[in-house]
């Protein structure tokens, strides 16, 4: 909203029109009361506070109609606020930046999508998720794989010892052998990242690595009463391999990545 | 007759169609970049894990996050443009909503 706006609607303001009206929301937990979780809101502090339709609640907070940047700020106000919910609730995560206009249309969803809010609540009730990202060093990977990997390394003496007669031909088997190598390896370590993993989680879900470095980005829908041995579990993997790989371990989460529900909402004009 | 008009009308007829074929086909793909906003996301999630791992400091990942906005504001506008759904922004129910 830009100050031109609140200049032209100053002098005929109608309630619906009113800066705070819209509400932004975070998540659905299963609350016949109401409830304030506090000044924690996205935007600088709003109060979140639900709007609930028979024993659902939406988690909100006011909020002018603006369409939210997802910069770090905003994510974790976001985050913050289903973290904080979750502590106390089982709860289903709603995408960033989703504003409707009124309570009345928060009510509305509630209502339309009562029976799978409610089905996904059962699904989802005391489980959490964990994110797990791998990093490698690149390097030291090459290094082990030379170290353990015969062939790799007897190719290797030989160029180096006859730098100057050492065919192309030779250099570019050298680097094949060393990509398949290095492709082997990694599938190895998310194998068996994944296999020790198993019998403490729920399900695991793997996405998209980002940047080079990554070999794995998962996240792992836990039991809530098995967070501490998934914890454990984690971390003995992570010293099993820390000479080679950089474990990126967050949570506990909502379960962002095993509930879809597909809303159908239209854009509110 | 008809053959031979054809034939002499081939070359201005040719490069016509030609060009129109591939001014759809750039338009095509012009569009598809302009609302295509998963690489912007994959870069600010490369941004961000920089930021983890401390190749990049938070003045530097504040500038480069203000550039990213920018592109994601963009796709959104292109988006709106070409009558697409967009992410984020004021929402409702879908008023023909059939409960399945």
């Amino acid at each position: 909203m830009t100050p031109g706006d609140n200049t032209a609607k100053q002098s005929d303001a109608i309630p619906s029109e009113f800066e705070g009206a819209g509400k932004y929301v975070y998540c659905i937990i299963r609350l016949e009361r109401s409830r304030d979780f506090g000044e924690i809101g996205i935007g600088g502090g709003a109060r979140v506070y639900t709007v609930t339709h028979k024993d659902l609640a939406a988690v909100v907070s006011d909020t002018p109609i603006v369409i939210y940047d997802p910069t770090r700020e905003n994510v974790l106000a976001h985050e913050f606020v289903n973290e904080t919910v979750m502590r106390e609730f089982t709860l289903i995560p709603m995408s960033f930046g989703t504003v409707f206009r009124s309570e009345k249309d928060v009510l509305a969803l509630l209502n339309s999508t009562y029976q799978a809010f409610t089905d996904v609540l059962e699904k989802m009730q005391d489980k959490i998720e964990f994110g797990l990202k791998i990093l490698w060093d690149r390097d030291k990977v090459v290094a082990a794989i030379e170290r353990d990997n015969d062939e790799i390394r007897r190719l290797k003496d030989e160029i180096t010892r006859n730098a100057a007669s050492s065919t192309y031909f030779a250099r570019m088997q050298l680097g094949r052998l060393v990509e398949a190598a290095m492709e082997e390896a990694s599938n190895r370590y998310v194998t068996d990242v994944h296999e020790q993993l198993k019998d403490v989680s729920v399900a695991s879900r793997s996405n998209k690595v980002i940047g080079d470095r990554m070999i794995l980005n998962a996240a792992f829908l836990v039991d809530r009463n098995a967070e501490k041995p998934f914890d454990e579990r984690v971390k003995a993997i992570s010293r099993q391999y820390e000479d080679l790989l950089t474990f990126k371990y967050t949570g506990p989460w909502p379960p962002y990545n095993f509930v879809t529900i597909k809303l159908k909402l239209e854009k509110a004009t | 007759m008809g053959l031979l008009s054809n034939i002499l009308l081939a070359p201005f007829l040719g490069p016509i169609y030609g060009t129109r074929w591939t001014l759809d086909k750039v338009d095509r793909v012009v569009r598809e970049q302009l609302t295509d906003d998963t690489p912007i996301k994959e870069e600010l999630m490369e941004l961000q894990l920089k930021l983890e791992t401390g190749e990049i400091d938070d003045p530097e990942y504040l500038r480069r996050e203000a550039e990213i906005m920018q592109k994601l504001r963009d796709v959104r506008d292109w988006r709106e443009k070409f009558g697409m759904s967009t992410s984020g922004g004021p929402v409702r129910v879908a008023e023909d909503d059939e409960t399945e």
